[in-house]
């Protein structure tokens, strides 16, 4: 360590550590002030369909084998509103319960696969889609589906 | 006869011992200087939405390609948003930023950017389910817990356009307690 605790005339030549110190607390302050306690983070898959892309050029005919969640925003308030068919749902253990009564429902009818499809609205904070995914995942639901518009005309681009 | 003495000068050296606390400023020093993350340009500063169900990051780094999308918040067109400076959701498209490696990707060229990305890493063989050679890059999505959800499924559409099928998005674990 530099200086030393003995006397000078033991060691005449002094190592000045004033210095050193002025250079250590410079760089202290640097770090101090740059350093941030990082959230631990995480993620969650949501891989593509390979043959389908996200073209959205499968045609819907018919009733929908899903279970689907959709979010509206209401602009006046500033929340999203959820909606699970008809019924509009507020709490996340109600929708939890009805996402999992519903995806349960397909299960016992032999179509364990199921997805449950997200479909909001583009202004619906992405918070509140990743708390319905989350609900998902807590009821064990990993084929969730998000909707997407319907792809421009052939010959447009 | 003089009772004069030559008073004895004594000389203390009051000197501060600085030895200790130059041991205890190198330690913090340590401790601030292994702290601190350099290597994060690839994710923006955002908050992210919290979820308790989410896979946490693997400690050991993988070799697959990866490109972090990021969806953050900018004062876009001066002034700074008063919403969003708020804790509200602001809705401005504008205000809306998609930064790939710390630099703003405008929404028209977005298609371009991630094909060029998705180009660099393909698979070496046809997916027979798709007909083509797909992209081995994945994406990971991180967007602001405000962002709209809009911005993200334009890069998920977008994504699956130019062959890029692995997609995952970030969430921030929720604080214990």
């Amino acid at each position: 360590m530099a200086g030393s605790s003995m006397g000078e005339d033991e060691n005449p030549v002094a190592i000045n550590v004033t210095p050193l110190v002025d250079v250590i607390f410079c760089l202290c302050v640097f770090f101090m002030i740059s350093f941030k306690f990082k959230q631990l983070e995480g993620k969650f898959d949501s891989w593509l369909p390979k043959g389908k892309g996200a073209a959205g050029s499968v045609q819907i005919e018919g009733i929908l084998d899903e279970v689907r969640v959709a979010m509206f925003w209401d602009e006046v308030n500033q929340r999203t509103v959820r909606q699970l068919g008809t019924r509009r749902v507020d709490s996340d253990e109600e929708l939890s319960d009805l996402i999992k009564e519903g995806h349960d429902a397909w299960v016992r009818m032999n179509k364990p696969d199921t997805p449950v499809t997200i479909d909001a609205e583009a202004r619906v904070p992405w918070n509140d889609v990743i708390t319905v995914m989350n609900l998902c995942k807590k009821n064990r639901i990993d084929k969730i589906e998000f909707a997407l518009g319907a792809p421009p005309p052939p010959g447009s681009q | 006869m003089s009772r004069k003495r030559k008073a004895m000068v004594v000389q203390e050296s009051v000197s501060c011992n600085l030895i200790p606390m130059v041991d205890i400023m190198f330690l913090l020093l340590l401790f601030f200087m292994l702290g601190a993350d350099m290597t994060q340009r690839e994710q923006a500063d955002l908050v992210l939405p919290t979820a308790s169900e989410i896979k946490e990051n693997d400690k050991v780094k993988t070799e697959e390609p990866t490109t972090t999308v990021n969806i953050q918040h900018t004062d876009n067109g001066g002034g700074k948003c008063p919403i969003n400076a708020s804790g509200g959701y602001c809705r401005e498209t504008d205000h809306w930023a998609i930064v790939i490696r710390g630099r703003e990707i405008p929404r028209p060229v977005l298609k371009d950017q991630l094909k060029a990305e998705a180009d660099e890493a393909l698979e070496p063989d046809v997916d027979p389910a798709a007909g083509v050679r797909l992209s081995a890059r994945k994406i990971i999505i991180r967007a602001d817990r405000a962002a709209p959800y809009g911005d993200v499924n334009k890069i998920i559409e977008v994504a699956g356009q130019v062959g890029i099928y692995k997609i995952e998005v970030g969430a921030a674990v929720p604080p214990k307690g």
